[in-house]
């Protein structure tokens, strides 16, 4: 009887760990949808109130001050906007992960209200749920984006258009190039998201043109 | 081969499955490349170059309609518009004297064809008893980290001027009415300067790195002008590829993966099978003593 001690341990623990596999497996048979928020429309933000500044001119134009503050009220964002540079692999540096409830404007690029292409960039979510981006995907030709600067001056711009893409091909002329008006590029994630990476696959940018 | 049908079956499920991934692939990045405007939006300005033609009023129409999509009233020499945004497409541009019936004849008009995501500049160009209207194309790419300039020579009395740009020659010869070609000039802020033959005009420009500019070259009251005018700009420095902006937080999530669940039922199965065949060894044993 002694020698089967072992033997019935080893048995005994082997149906234990089977009991175990089989537990874990069919309670992880299901799957998360994709967080989205129910009621669309319902968290709108009131338009910011303020001087709406005219869109700038060719001739001699004037600088504009620096972006402070952004508001899309029809998907209830309201930040401020920190400033963000390059990553050292010149990549765009994105608001860090401590703060994904705000912002960042590209300050290489041309600032919201001048002539050009202003990039400003914003986390879609954390690793548990939404973040200020959430909704960027929502939005739709003719809604409206504020941008708030260091003056008080209000900046009114208009969706034109908005568009995915896979990061790998993703159309630097585009987003990154000149533009004759003054514009403005929401960047976010979106897509596919890879999790042997912790990375989206694709990008949301959404265009929009200052309004007149 | 044991099961023929089935292994047939399974063949052709496979090329169906590629077949409709295919399908489904190419439009899918032909999407992928949408341009950056609203799709099939393109620019326009108009402008009064030539110095000795009295204002206008300068009409946009897009092809087929007689009703004008843009009209500028009075619009002196040297005026450039600001640029608008119009629809990709075909139109067609003409100019009264100013004040005159929208139903006149014009006393010039021409066809322009707006691409998407381009910018074309409209001008009355050369002298009033050979005044023509010049279809410009503008550039809207910079070289990374530098600027674009061009050159207008609009004037007149200065049949020929030579233009730099902090000292250094860009154009050296810009002959009455005009368009040079695109220069890339460093970043920085310079004193352009248009030397004639009989007169000078100097501007101090900032031309930021990923900006266009066009320098346009006019008789002004107090002699030779230079206005300097940023058709364009974008990141001075573009940043490589897109950004990371995402965690998965609101992603989906499929099922886990069975591998280290089925893993553990393997082992579990190796551990009860070991000691289960020991027991029976061992219950053998005692109960075959004699075999030993």
């Amino acid at each position: 009887m002694a020698f089967r001690r072992p033997a019935a341990i080893i048995f005994a623990a082997g149906l234990v760990v089977i009991a175990a596999g089989t537990a874990g497996l069919l309670l992880t048979r299901h799957s998360t949808p994709a967080m989205r928020p129910v009621a669309a429309g319902l968290e709108a933000l009131p338009a910011p109130t303020g001087p709406i500044v005219a869109p700038p001119q060719s001739a001699g134009p004037r600088p504009v001050a620096a972006p402070v503050s952004l508001t899309i009220p029809l998907i209830g964002v309201s930040t401020k906007l920190i400033r963000l540079g390059l990553a050292s692999d010149g990549s765009l540096q994105v608001p860090p992960i401590t703060d994904t409830a705000v912002a960042g404007w590209y300050t290489g690029s041309p600032r919201p209200g001048a002539i050009g292409s202003a990039i400003i960039v914003g986390h879609i979510d954390t690793v548990h749920g939404p973040a200020v981006f959430d909704r960027l995907s929502e939005l739709r030709k003719g809604d409206q984006v504020y941008v708030r600067r260091a003056d008080g001056t209000l900046v009114k711009f208009l969706v034109t258009a908005v568009q995915q893409y896979l990061k790998n091909q993703f159309p630097t002329q585009a987003v990154y190039g000149p533009t004759p008006d003054a514009e403005l590029r929401l960047i976010t994630c979106g897509g596919v998201f890879d999790t042997a990476t912790g990375h989206y696959l694709s990008n949301i940018v959404v265009y929009a043109a200052q309004a007149s | 081969m044991r099961f023929p049908r089935i292994t047939r079956t399974i063949r052709r499920i496979t090329m169906l499955l590629a077949a409709a991934a295919l399908l489904l692939g190419v439009p899918a990045a032909a999407a992928a490349h949408a341009s950056s405007a609203t799709p099939g939006t393109g620019w326009i300005r108009l402008a009064h170059l030539s110095p000795n033609t009295p204002a206008v009023d300068v009409y946009l129409y897009s092809f087929g309609n007689s009703d004008a999509q843009i009209v500028l009233h009075h619009v002196a020499y040297g005026t450039v518009s600001p640029y608008e945004a119009v629809t990709a497409g075909d139109y067609s541009v003409a100019m009264r004297a100013a004040g005159a019936s929208a139903s006149s004849q014009p006393v010039l008009s021409t066809s322009v064809t707006i691409g998407a995501d381009h910018a074309y500049t409209v001008a009355g160009m050369g002298p009033e008893k050979g005044l023509r209207l010049q279809v410009m194309d503008d550039d809207l790419t910079t070289p990374p980290g530098k600027a674009l300039v061009r050159v207008i020579q609009a004037s007149l009395k200065q049949q020929t001027v030579k233009v730099t740009c902090g000292g250094k020659t860009i154009v050296p010869k810009a002959s009455f009415a005009s368009v040079s070609s695109y220069l890339t000039v460093p970043a920085g802020t310079w004193t352009m300067a248009a030397i004639g033959s009989s007169g000078t005009a100097t501007q101090s420009v900032t031309l930021a790195a990923g900006t266009v500019h066009t320098l346009v070259v006019l008789d002004g009251s107090n002699g030779l002008e230079m206005i300097s005018l940023e058709d364009a700009a974008g990141a001075g420095k573009p940043p490589l590829g897109g950004a990371a902006t995402g965690f998965g937080g609101t992603a989906p999530h499929g099922p886990g993966s069975p591998l280290p669940w089925a893993a553990l039922i393997g082992a579990g199965s190796l551990l009860a099978l070991t000691g289960g065949l020991r027991l029976r060894r061992r219950g053998l044993r005692r109960q075959l003593p004699a075999e030993v």
